[in-house]
């Protein structure tokens, strides 16, 4: 935004426009679609293919699980919490020796050390990656 | 801690009291009694201190550890903060995003949602043009006047018409949704703690199983965020589930933040207009300061650069 339209959007009189642009350029463009389309049909069809291919990565998943976050130095204390959380919960199921004291444990709370961890550190990463 | 402290007390009172069994063995056998030695003194503040800080410690052991009404998991996780670039002083809404964010919610989030307060009229110049917003309302039907017999017909939406609602009242929308209500989204920023962070975290957090352990009621699903882990609302963003007119790559989080940054202005429409106004209220306040300044310089300046001065009169032909 350069110095005239600031100057612009100050001045009292200035007016914010929600038509579309004129109908000539639409034409067009859409002409000079229609033209295109039809010699580039071939060309496209190999193009969707590859993006079958190759899937979307969620980027949120990707720091968090992927890289660092998760395995990072910092969560590591989270991370082996919830692991033998895990382990001593879904033990009891395979016949393990019950946890007396605690038959109801479940593994929430280290979960959310390990989830508010990852995600705090994979925001800023996140945000660069995303529009 | 509280135990060691405890038998150090104890400890500190014996020494006293054998201390004290000493004095008076001593006034009684010998009538000299030199000045107290240092060690019985320094034994008398070691044990008071001793004691302040057991107290002390105790209390903070009965008392110092804070209560929680609530288990964590029924709190919800707290929402991880996303750095907003629409929730700086200076910054606008995006747009692109926003536009991007309104076809997300006509695409998935309104088959459940409503959005009651948003007329198609307030897209205008916001996310879409006049004719879009048109053609958009005009895919809808809505009650007309009644006509000559006093019947009710239907007619196409104008842009003066608010977007539709997916059920016909709250009764109907629990019915189809196992008796949990989709809430309204229009001021749903504002209406949850964490806002628009909330709702981001919301949307994307919910992991691919449950943590071992977790029993949930039937049709629910395990989502941190959510007060009580268990939400009706399944996870609906995956990956490539709307197609983006602008051919940004549709990733889960992409368009989580979209719609959240629309609901957001959905929220607070007039955020843009907000801001600005609130420059010009600075840039004019700061105006009106300086100019009281220099009146206030201009004013005083008689006053400030005055002269008093006494003039004896003179008296002539000397003394009298």
């Amino acid at each position: 935004m350069g110095f005239f339209d600031m100057l612009e959007a100050a001045l009292p009189w200035s007016t914010a426009e929600a038509e579309a642009p004129k109908e000539e350029e639409e034409k067009e463009e859409e002409s000079s679609e229609e033209s295109k389309d039809e010699g580039s049909e071939d060309k496209e069809e190999p193009e969707e293919e590859e993006e079958e291919e190759e899937e979307l990565e969620d980027p949120k998943e990707k720091f968090e699980e992927v890289t660092e976050c998760k395995e990072s130095k910092a969560c590591s204390p989270a991370k082996h919490h919830y692991d033998e959380c895990v382990e001593r919960v879904t033990g009891a199921d395979h016949g393990k020796p019950v946890d007396k004291k605690h038959p109801e444990e479940d593994c929430v709370e280290e979960f959310f050390h390990l989830a508010h961890c990852a995600t705090q550190c994979a925001a800023p990463k996140l945000w660069n990656a995303l529009k | 801690m509280l135990a060691r402290s405890a038998l150090r007390s104890k400890r500190t009172v014996g020494a006293v009291r054998n201390g004290a069994v000493h004095t008076s063995k001593r006034a009684a056998s010998s009538s000299s009694s030199s000045a107290d030695s240092p060690f019985r003194l320094n034994m008398a503040g070691t044990a008071a201190t001793a004691v302040a800080i057991g107290s002390m410690a105790w209390y903070y052991h009965l008392y110092g550890s804070e209560l929680h009404a609530m288990t964590p998991a029924e709190e919800g996780l707290h929402p991880a903060k996303y750095p907003w670039v629409h929730e700086q002083y200076l910054k606008t809404f995006d747009h692109q995003a926003l536009r991007r964010g309104f076809q997300v919610y006509r695409e998935v989030c309104s088959s459940c949602h409503s959005l009651s307060r948003i007329p198609y009229r307030a897209l205008v110049g916001v996310t879409h043009t006049v004719d879009e917003a048109k053609a958009m309302a005009e895919e809808n039907e809505y009650d007309s006047e009644p006509n000559d017999e006093g019947e009710i017909e239907k007619r196409p939406g104008k842009l003066s018409d608010y977007l539709p609602n997916p059920y016909k009242n709250d009764e109907a929308a629990r019915a189809a949704n196992n008796g949990a209500l989709p809430p309204d989204l229009s001021l749903m920023v504002k209406a949850r703690h964490g806002g628009c962070n909330y709702i981001f975290n919301l949307l994307t957090g919910y992991p691919e199983e449950a943590p071992p352990g977790v029993k949930l009621a039937d049709g629910l699903n395990f989502n941190p965020y959510f007060p009580g882990t268990g939400i009706a609302m399944a996870r609906v963003l995956y990956n490539e589930l709307v197609e983006y007119e602008d051919g940004t790559p549709a990733t889960t989080s992409q368009m989580a933040k979209d719609v959240v940054e629309f609901l957001n202005w959905a929220a607070e429409p007039e955020m843009d207009q907000r801001k600005k106004m609130g420059m010009k209220v600075l840039i004019i306040g700061s105006a009106l300061f300086a100019l009281s300044i220099w009146v206030k310089r201009y004013k005083w300046a008689p006053i400030k650069t005055r002269k008093i001065v006494y003039n004896p009169p003179i008296q002539a032909g000397g003394k009298h």
